[in-house]
């Protein structure tokens, strides 16, 4: 299921689907990376063949969400990234800053790279999409 | 000694789910709401992303623990989640959608065990403005999928209106434990 294409314009999709495709050129262990909104819809992705794009844009908001929930419950502050450590890899999940709406972004990479190389590749990747978007 | 019961509340985008939980939470309810792009859905600002939690604490010292499901089909594998341990269900319908049966039975479906063993209620909203289909309509739909269940017209923003439907569900708990108690010494008796 995809968002209504008011709320992400051909333009700002294309400029996510150059980013991510730079971001997994750069850093080869990325595996996959999605775009979505906070609520579920997928915007751009590039995922392995079976892993599906939608179930993962829902997932991302649901995930992203409690975890904000939890950061309030225990007086954190604003959650910034969410890490999930698995058996054959790691997921990032983030908040990407947009004028109108933030969207969410997660990637998917392999445990051969450090959790620090990924994270600064996907942090970097953010703060430049975030430069392009606001000159939109 | 005290026990904790853990009740679902589900059923469709702006059914009314967080706004029930929040009614009769006695503490601060724990929300995940975001922007709702689908406004083909619904028209609000906002939806549930995972999930709403809320505490309710009965007169004899019994705990309810109160989780509202997100309403989008999108969302399902909350439900399951959810779901687990789970001794009772909520179903909100809103009545001021374009088929209020067929959400119905997409909920029904996905929380059948609980419909099957008696151990949920219907809460049909946005009731007086739009009369049709009626209470007698859902009676029909639930028992023609194979199920029994109390429908009564609540306003989820009434505190009393989410208490009569706790305790509603509470009684059909009770009288499925009796069953189910009934039929294990049954069964114990050679």
């Amino acid at each position: 299921m995809t968002v209504d294409t008011h709320i992400v314009s051909r333009i700002e999709t294309a400029i996510y689907y150059s980013h991510i495709d730079a971001l997994m050129t750069l850093q080869p262990e990325i595996t996959g990376a999605l775009v979505s909104t906070v609520d579920g819809f997928e915007i751009a992705s590039r995922l392995a063949s079976g892993v599906s794009a939608a179930k993962l844009s829902a997932m991302t908001s649901s995930l992203l969400a409690l975890a904000e929930a939890m950061c309030a419950e225990a007086a954190s502050g604003a959650c910034r990234d969410l890490v999930i450590d698995a058996e054959a890899g790691r997921l990032l999940l983030m908040e990407l800053p947009r004028r109108t709406q933030n969207l969410v972004l997660a990637v998917q990479c392999t445990n051969k790279v450090t959790l620090g190389q990924v994270l600064w590749a996907v942090r970097s990747c953010r703060e430049e999409l975030s430069r392009r978007l606001e000159v939109l | 000694m005290p026990r904790e019961y853990k009740l679902i509340f589900t059923g469709s985008m702006g059914a009314g789910k967080t706004t029930a939980i929040a009614a009769v939470s006695e503490i601060e309810p724990c929300r995940t709401d975001v922007a709702n792009n689908d406004h083909a859905g619904h028209a609000k600002a906002t939806t549930t992303a995972a999930l709403d939690y809320g505490e309710v604490t009965l007169a004899g010292g019994d705990k309810l623990r109160l989780y509202g499901t997100p309403g989008q089909s999108r969302f399902d594998f909350m439900w399951k989640i959810l779901g687990q341990g789970s001794l009772g269900v909520v179903i909100l319908v809103d009545n001021s959608r374009p088929d209020p049966l067929a959400d119905l039975r997409d909920y029904a479906h996905a929380f059948g065990d609980a419909l099957a063993e008696s151990r949920a209620v219907i809460g049909v909203g946005r009731w007086q403005k739009h009369p049709a289909p009626t209470i007698d309509d859902y009676h029909r739909a639930v028992v023609g999928l194979g199920y029994e269940a109390p429908i009564l017209s609540v306003d989820a923003r009434r505190r009393g209106d989410v208490l009569m439907l706790l305790d509603v569900l509470f009684h059909q708990i009770e009288a499925a434990e009796q069953r189910l108690g009934a039929s294990t010494t049954a069964m114990e008796t050679p």
